[in-house]
């Protein structure tokens, strides 16, 4: 048989495992700086670029696309050569792909102190941001693709497949949640808003974490377990099953982030049923994964590197339990916003993509190197630290998640309020986020170890650049066995058929949930008495997605009396038809704010943004002092209000001519003498007074509405 | 009242059926198709993973295959 010898790019797979190193220690001390913010606002150091609202999505960013993704791109480099008996498909594609991505990232870690947000979790970068990931996406799926169709081994084994799915739903995800109109560089306005718009998010965030966080590392575990167990997966069939439920239920299950919102009834149900349903293939997925260990705990206990492993899957087989449970409807009224949601996703990150990574790359450092590891000790070490990090991490989120739903939610047996002040729950769970820093702390510390090890650990060896290897090409296997074929076994010896399947697979759940869209488009019952944004709160609005306020604080009011007592009447779909984006949020760590509007006098929300422990005594919201300050900047208004009235907001025609600019100064006359009322001296032209003029406007045209009724 | 507008949106019921039908059918379609699948071909599947670098074993830090 005529044998062909090629070689394995290991030069990339180094590279991507050095900048996973690299962007972890930085992901996790930005989280660090942020906890550590939430109980002491000092740590911003007064620095606009650093406040909690600009650091959180910074260290999710980090963490995700920069130290996930690079941990993702070097396992799947590493691994679809060798299960492709083939070099990557280019070289070019292969740096391209290195270079070009954490250019990306690095251009998010600029972006995003400066505050230029779309304030779209997971996807807050701006739009040429996310014209350079499509770009490099599509170069990283064409050398997956390439490099699976000049493979030489005719079956794709089931990591492939999850490669595959990764690469195209990434690729559908990012664009259809992309979707927006710039408004001058570097910022942009979705086309969709309001309900629609929070639909699309979360259709996208949810299966951000379906393909970006799951199933590459999914294909890893399958590639990377069995190899260090050295011993196959449990069940192929099981990993079959796993793969196309997978992937079919994940898609669906995205309205479970909109519950008891303004989102109808019928589009939550659905979204929590199919939630539900992603337990079994997940849970079918982690017992594959743990059986394959059956009858070698023995060696679990001596390698760390399968110690990592069997934590990692088993923190894939909490949260997965753990997420359906949460998408329940009477959980999630306690859960949601609050931080059970946020030890939840830690269960994920820290849990399963983080000991996931420490295993490759404790597995990959002395092959590539050709040599053993410099010190099992140390990452043994590596490992406890890292779990106490993680028991100290998600073990006080639940504490504080639970305590402070329930404060929410508590009254007296006379029927009023316990905790009517917001702050008082928020000081009540304090000492959780400090023990959580620590968490946090420990874990970063666990890392850190790593990055010594596996620094020693290449020093003592000598990089295999290039690895030789020999298989016949495809053209040269005797195919005879191909006549006898089962569907599967044809299907995942072609490919591009394959890609299609999945492709389709991935569409039809995302109908299932884009039609909807548009049949609540012509369906939104518009409020009479509900306005487009005036220039003044458009600024405002821009400066509010600028600092991140976002991250603190919700906009969306869900009809519980516990809510509607403490804020007022619930949230109604057609009251955000102009918000683009929707701003409804997912974390309550201040009150909400969509009914904030004239609650207070002007002169409150100016001292409490200059210091807001002078109105509210122990409050961890940051100060903006800044805001006071700065010139507000309105050349920007009308390109803003264009690309807004492309999108559908009814400005007039030729509004941002003139028109637009009076209104504009009038208003901002108008806080003003709103603040001296207050016995504040402002001046009209400082960013502070559009942010004001946005706040008194939140959710008051509804009121406007009942107020019309009342006197008619 | 803007709820139940929105709840009783025509055909919706029907659409959701649709959808779970739809998934329940792709499922059983899978389950059957894994579960006609021969135990060989399972088993070369299995093995392929391991069957790659055998140069680097020496760097192996777990002890040597038990099977
Ligand atoms: C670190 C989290 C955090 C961030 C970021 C944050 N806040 Fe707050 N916010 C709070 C907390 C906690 C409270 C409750 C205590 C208080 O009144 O200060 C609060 C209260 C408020 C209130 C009073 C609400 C009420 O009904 O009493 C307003 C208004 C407000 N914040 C606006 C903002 C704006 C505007 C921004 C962005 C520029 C912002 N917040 C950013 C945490 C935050």
């Amino acid at each position: 048989m005529n044998v062909e010898t090629f070689r394995y790019d290991n030069k990339i797979v180094r590279a991507f495992a050095i900048a996973t190193v690299v962007w972890a220690v930085v992901g996790m001390s930005a989280g660090i700086l942020a906890a550590t913010q939430l109980f002491w606002p000092e740590a911003n150091l007064a620095l606009q670029y650093i406040t909690f609202g600009r650091v959180r999505p910074l260290h999710t960013n980090a963490v995700i696309f920069a130290f996930v993704g690079n941990g993702m791109f070097t396992g799947i480099y590493y691994s679809l050569q060798r299960l492709c008996k083939a070099r990557m498909f280019s070289d070019f594609l292969s740096w391209f792909n290195f270079w070009g991505w954490n250019a990306i990232i690095v251009a998010a870690a600029i972006t995003l102190p400066l505050g230029f947000t779309t304030s779209k979790e997971y996807a807050e970068l701006e739009w040429p941001i996310d014209i350079a990931i499509a770009v490099v996406w599509v170069a990283f799926t064409i050398n997956l693709l390439g490099t699976i169709l000049k493979r030489r081994e005719r079956h794709m084994y089931v990591a492939i497949w999850f490669y595959i799915a990764t690469a195209v739903t990434v690729a559908v995800l990012h664009i259809f949640n992309s979707l927006s109109m710039p408004a001058g560089f570097l910022k942009s306005y979705p086309v969709y808003a309001g309900v629609q718009d929070a639909l699309v998010q979360w259709w996208y965030g949810h299966n951000a974490v379906a393909f970006f966080l799951t199933t590459p590392y999914l294909g890893l575990m399958y590639y990377f377990l069995p190899k260090a167990a050295n011993r196959p997966v449990f069940s192929y069939r099981l990993s079959i099953i796993h793969f196309w439920a997978l992937i079919f239920v994940y898609i669906w299950a995205g309205p479970h982030h909109l519950l008891y919102t303004a989102l109808p009834d019928w589009a939550q149900s659905l979204g929590m049923v199919f939630s539900v349903m992603l337990v079994a293939p997940s849970w079918g997925g982690m017992l594959n994964g743990l059986l394959t260990l059956r009858g070698a705990w023995d060696k679990v206990r001596q390698d760390p590197m399968l110690k990592f492993m069997v934590v990692a899957v088993t923190a894939y087989g909490m949260a997965t339990l753990e997420g359906p449970t949460l998408a329940i409807k009477s959980v999630n009224s306690l859960s949601h916003y609050t931080d059970w949601t946020i030890a939840h996703v830690h269960t994920g990150a820290l849990g399963w993509n983080g000991f996931l990574t420490f295993s490759v790359l404790y597995w990959l450092f002395p092959r590539l190197y050709n040599t053993k590891l410099w010190s099992t000790k140390l990452a043994n070490y590596h490992f406890w630290i890292g779990l106490l990090g993680m028991m100290f991490y998600v073990v006080p989120m639940y504490t504080s998640g639970v305590t402070q739903g329930l404060m929410w939610k508590q009254f007296t047996d006379d029927g009023f309020m316990q905790y009517p002040n917001f702050l008082e729950t928020v000081l009540q769970i304090l000492p959780m986020y400090q023990l959580r820093a620590v968490g946090g702390l420990l874990y970063l510390a666990g890392v850190v170890l790593m990055a010594v090890n596996l620094y020693q650990t290449a020093r003592s060896g000598k990089l295999v650049e290039e690895e030789e290897a020999k298989a016949a090409p495809l053209s040269a296997q005797p195919v005879h066995e191909e006549k006898k074929y089962r569907p599967h076994r044809f299907l995942e010896a072609k490919p591009v058929l394959f890609t299609a399947l999945t492709i389709l697979a991935i569409l039809i759940g995302g109908l299932v949930e884009i039609v909807p869209l548009y049949l609540i488009k012509s369906n939104v019952p518009t409020i009479a008495s509900v306005k487009p944004y005036t220039p003044l709160e458009l600024l405002g609005r821009d400066i509010y997605i600028r600092e991140g306020c976002v991250g603190c604080h919700s906009q969306m009011v869900r009809p519980f009396r516990s809510e509607t007592e403490r804020y007022g009447d619930y949230s109604k779909v057609g009251e955000f038809i102009y918000d683009h984006p929707f701003l409804w949020g997912s974390k309550r760590t201040g009150p909400d704010l969509h009914r904030v509007g004239r609650k207070y006098p002007d002169a409150w929300h100016y001292n409490h943004m200059e210091d807001p422990r002078s109105t509210s005594p122990g409050s961890v919201m940051p100060p903006y002092p800044w805001l006071l300050t700065q010139t507000l900047d309105t050349n920007v208004l009308p390109a803003r209000i264009k690309a807004l009235r492309k999108v559908g907001v009814p400005y007039p025609d030729g509004y941002e001519n003139g028109d637009a600019q009076k209104d504009l100064a009038s208003q901002q006359r108008d806080v003003v003498v709103g603040l001296s009322l207050g016995e504040v001296n402002a001046k009209p032209d400082r960013e502070i007074i559009a942010l004001i003029a946005y706040l008194q406007r939140l959710g008051t045209d509804i009121k406007n509405q009942s107020q019309t009724i009342a006197a008619q | 009242m803007i709820k139940n507008v929105l709840t009783h949106i025509g055909g919706i019921g029907l659409y959701g059926i649709v959808s779970i039908c739809l998934f329940f059918a792709v499922f059983v379609g899978v389950l059957i198709w894994a579960l006609t699948l021969k135990k060989g071909y399972l088993n070369s599947m299995r093995q392929l993973p391991l069957e790659d670098d055998s140069r680097l074993d020496a760097a192996d830090t777990t002890p040597s295959r038990d099977e």
